[in-house]
């Protein structure tokens, strides 16, 4: 067992947990944040992605003891001040999500990537979005909500 | 008739009340149901959780075909946590072996299908890779997995029958005692000696061996599943991902014989389920056994490696096709022997999907005079085979798609002249085909001139003219297609609508979402209808205590049966609440008129509102149809170009003209069309599911090896609606989820093949991956040399 102390959206979280338990179980079976999904055990799907100090990260490739003293936003924390994150809003008017499983990660993923890439290039989004798989919307709606949220994000116009 | 609403326009809605509060909520496409998706706040199988829950984890097999010899349990019930193991002699004591199977008609010459039996936990003998042989049930997942390593099995190999043409090889090992010759099912469809007399007939004949690949439909959400037997009425209450209540509870009684009404199915959230989702696994059986055993909810969420294992897989077809033709160019026959291959056991759905649909459309848009397939299931030693996205439709569309394409090259026809030549006319509506469907209506002539014109079809010589001034391969492929969706299982769809005293109207269905966006476009129904903003109205699904009957969402149906009377109960609730507003008015209800949520008394200014209506009264009612199936059909129109050197193509365009009937979201149509025909791309280009041929083990055993089709695969696609409503039920729709995959099969193979026809290439088996490719050209190249 081991005692990790992590910081997410905001909250401080001490828990004994087991070594092996990776950071994606520890946010949704010990503190309930179901919202992280996982799709696969090999890290291909990134229905996992969370932000671990800024970084797009996905959690089911990361052991919870490695995440000790670090400060972890997932989707439930995304929205800010009683608003939707930008990106957020862009997957809804794009039509971007359809069953929504893969949806989180994608969100997630998406924040990450304009992190480093304000104005990325269709060649750069889909780059991006190769550690993250959708079955349902056919990716198109997906990178045109990524487009848009960039467009959002550097404050242009809705 | 309804009204169209296009997208984004009319009748979207803010996100609902919550603490987040959208202040610039703007109006795109935002469904209803997006809010709680895109904040992580939806509720899938495995976010669900009960007091005192156990987990369990499944040993499965790692042999695909072995005689048990022994399962020794007893170092994994001493592991710390463990409460119980249970084997196959569990299931069968339970009398857990009988397996729901949808076929209950005949085959050739009148034979039954043989069902063998399928005990919820393997007995005696495992036929795949993944066969389950016991459920170790702990107190936490980690201590269920880690004791799952300590339960022994001893196995006696046999051998194993990986592709359907060994299985049915005299001499074959048999899977199942009593179904000899792994055949459990042997169907025919049209009339062989009137085939036989066209081909004597024909000019010319064209024929194909094709396989459609076996594959992974993949939804991103992993299979789970918590029961909770509750000792006080004797129910089970499931919480699960699935497709549909009563589907779930008729299989599930089915199984384990416990009767429907003890049970209780929980769903919110559905991570896709494209076929996949609709059967009730043996997981579940043996979880139900373990709640009513333990006196706890137990729950169990499967790992992707253990889906491609035990999910069910789809297509897997391998077919024989031929075409007969007159000197003109008109088709006289086709012929079809088809090979469906069922894998280790018959699944819920695959029977039917791999016989009956084919045969309903084996006509495809054509007025082709004779027709005869035989369709053979054939059990080898892999994972069961059931519907996926299309069910049987996308299969036997691209056979004669990519026939009637391989007709025109051989013919040296323009292949959209040899469709438009042979199409059903549009007076010749409804037709009735020779294998028995009723075509209700098509304007197929139309669809085909419109797609033409988006794809510039006639321009495409000088594109690949261009193109290969670069040196690369240009390619274009059409396919015209139209499918029969589902009649479903159940007699009639059933919707309850209520409205409350706050003037809140609340749908009830029992067809449940996996991405359709049902909340969004059954509300859009109810609101139009009553003339409401979409705010005021809420769709609820898979409520169980209405006792509605009703389908599942499966084979395109849902907007079109629950969908439809949604219209049908708005309609109804007026008319109740029409007699009532009369009383309260004083004047006779042929006098009160309606309109936005008002009655009003005619030539007066006395008015009552629905919802000061329902504070004085509930007002409630329920509607019900039986809706059968609508023929969506459509021209899709693939471009692509293959870069010689490394054998990768590019789809450069993508053009879809869809007549779904009448559209009442078109924003979520295209999404279907989009999601379809990706999956029509991933198979054509990437997936397929692997076994080793001589040992049956899986080789595609996790996304590592399994190519899904990711971000870039299809820059654009193209979508236009043609539609020509339906009389068939209250909205004039057609069903639309399935049309994508039933047409982009063989449009973008026909694009493919097109392109290295030149070559001397006639045809390639998909996936056509970079590979094969690169050593078809290669080896062309070498040819001609």
């Amino acid at each position: 067992m081991a005692k990790v102390e992590i910081k997410v959206n905001g909250v401080r979280h001490a828990r004994n947990v087991e070594d092996r338990t990776l950071l994606a179980n520890f946010l949704r079976e010990e503190l309930g944040l179901t919202g992280t999904h996982v799709g696969c055990d090999t890290s291909q799907c990134g229905c996992c992605t969370v932000h671990v100090n800024g970084r797009a990260v996905k959690s089911c490739s990361m052991l919870a003891i490695q995440a000790n003293g670090a400060e972890v936003l997932t989707i439930e924390g995304l929205a800010k001040n009683g608003k939707l994150h930008p990106v957020q809003r862009a997957f809804s008017e794009c039509h971007g999500l359809q069953c929504g499983f893969c949806t989180p990660g994608m969100i997630m993923a998406t924040v990450g990537l304009l992190k480093d890439q304000p104005n990325p290039t269709e060649e750069e989004i889909i780059h991006g979005l190769e550690g993250n798989l959708c079955r349902c919307t056919g990716y198109i709606n997906i990178v045109k909500a990524v487009k848009r949220s960039a467009k959002l994000l550097r404050g242009g116009k809705r | 008739m309804f009204h169209c609403v296009r997208g984004s326009n009319s009748n979207t809605r803010t996100f609902p009340d919550t603490a987040i509060v959208e202040p610039h909520a703007s109006h795109h496409s935002n469904r209803v149901e997006d809010f709680r998706l895109i904040t992580g706040t939806g509720k899938y199988a495995a976010d669900w959780n009960l007091p005192g829950q156990l987990y369990a984890w499944f040993v499965r097999s790692d042999r695909a075909h072995a005689e048990i010899v022994s399962l020794k349990v007893e170092r994994a019930l001493k592991h710390l946590g463990v409460k119980r193991v249970f084997t196959g002699e569990d299931a069968v004591r339970a009398g857990y072996t009988k397996f729901f199977v949808i076929v209950n008609y005949p085959g050739r010459g009148g034979q039954p299908i043989k069902k063998p039996a399928r005990p919820s936990l393997a007995a005696g003998r495992v036929r795949h890779v993944g066969d389950a042989v016991a459920m170790v049930i702990a107190d936490s997942a980690a201590a269920a997995q880690d004791a799952a390593e300590l339960v022994e099995v001893e196995y006696r190999d046999l051998p194993a029958v990986v592709s359907v043409e060994e299985a049915l090889a005299p001499g074959a090992p048999q899977l199942h005692d009593d179904v000899p010759g792994n055949l459990p099912f042997d169907y025919e469809s049209g009339n062989e000696e009137a085939v036989k007399a066209a081909f004597q007939n024909a000019a010319h004949v064209t024929k194909l061996r094709l396989e459609v690949s076996r594959v992974a439909p993949s939804p991103l959400e992993l299979r789970a599943c918590m029961v909770q037997y509750e000792p006080k009425d004797e129910s089970y209450h499931v919480y699960v991902c699935i497709q549909g209540i009563n589907m779930m509870r008729k299989q599930l009684s089915f199984a384990t014989d416990v009767p429907e009404d003890k049970l209780v199915i929980h769903a919110q959230d559905v991570g896709g389920s494209f076929g996949q989702r609709s059967a009730a696994y043996p997981e579940y059986c043996m979880l139900m056994l373990a709640s009513k055993e333990l006196g706890k909810p137990v729950k169990w969420v499967s790992t992707r490696s253990e889906g491609f294992m035990s999910d069910t897989h789809g297509r897997a077809n391998t077919i024989q096709g031929e075409l007969a033709l007159d000197r003109d160019g008109k088709f006289l026959g086709l012929r079809l022997d088809w090979i469906a291959d069922m894998g280790g056991y018959l699944s819920a759905t695959g029977s039917a999907s791999h016989t009956r649909n084919p045969s309903a459309c084996m006509t495809g848009v054509y007025r082709i005079p004779a027709l005869y397939g035989r369709f053979r299931l054939a059990f080898t030693n892999t994972v069961p085979v059931a519907a996926y996205r299309g069910a049987g439709r996308p299969d036997i569309a691209y056979v004669i798609e990519r026939l009637v394409s391989q007709a025109a090259a051989e013919l040296k026809m323009d292949a959209a002249e040899l469709r438009r030549r042979n199409f059903i006319p549009r007076e010749a509506f409804p037709y009735k085909t020779p294998t028995g469907s009723t075509y209700e209506n098509a304007d197929l002539r139309g669809v085909l001139e419109k797609a033409l014109k988006v794809a510039d079809w006639k321009g495409f010589a000088k594109r690949r003219a261009q193109s290969q001034k670069k040196g690369k391969l240009r390619g274009i492929g059409i396919s015209t297609v139209i499918e029969n969706t589902g009649a479903g299982l159940f007699p009639k769809d059933q919707i309850t609508l209520e409205c409350s005293a706050d003037g809140t109207v609340t749908a009830y269905t029992v067809a449940q979402s996996s991405g359709q966006g049902h909340e969004t476009t059954f509300a859009m129904v109810v609101a139009d209808t009553l003339g409401l903003p979409l705010e005021r109205v809420r769709l609820r699904e898979s409520v169980q205590s209405k006792g509605l009957i009703g389908n599942h969402t499966g084979g395109s149906r849902s907007l079109v049966g629950a969908g439809s009377v949604c219209k049908l109960a708005a309609q109804k609730l007026i008319d109740q609440g029409r007699s009532l507003a009369a009383q309260e008015l004083q004047v006779e209800p042929s006098q009160v008129e309606y309109a936005h949520g008002a009655f009003q008394a005619r030539g007066s200014k006395k008015k009552i509102g629905l919802a000061e209506l329902a504070k004085k009264q509930p007002l409630s009612v329920m509607a019900e149809a039986t809706v059968g199936s609508t023929f969506p059909n459509g021209c899709h129109v693939a471009e692509v170009e293959i870069e010689p050197e490394t054998g990768t193509t590019r789809v450069v365009s993508y053009n879809a003209v869809d007549d779904a009937g009448n559209v009442v979201n078109h924003a979520v149509v295209e999404g279907q069309v989009h999601g379809a025909v990706t999956q029509g791309a991933g198979q054509i280009f990437c997936e397929k599911v692997v076994y080793d041929r001589d040992t049956g083990q899986l080789l595609t055993g996790s996304f590592m090896d399994y190519c899904m089709p990711r971000a870039g695969l299809l820059r654009a696609i193209n979508v236009e609606d043609h539609p020509l409503p339906s009389a068939n039920n209250a909205l004039g729709a057609k069903g639309v989820g399935e049309s994508g995959c039933t047409a982009s099969l063989a449009a973008l193979a026909n694009a493919v093949v097109d392109a290295l026809r030149p070559l001397g290439a006639q045809h390639l088996d998909m996936p056509l991956t970079p590979a094969k490719l690169w050593h078809a050209i290669q080896s062309a190249k070498k040819g001609k040399n």
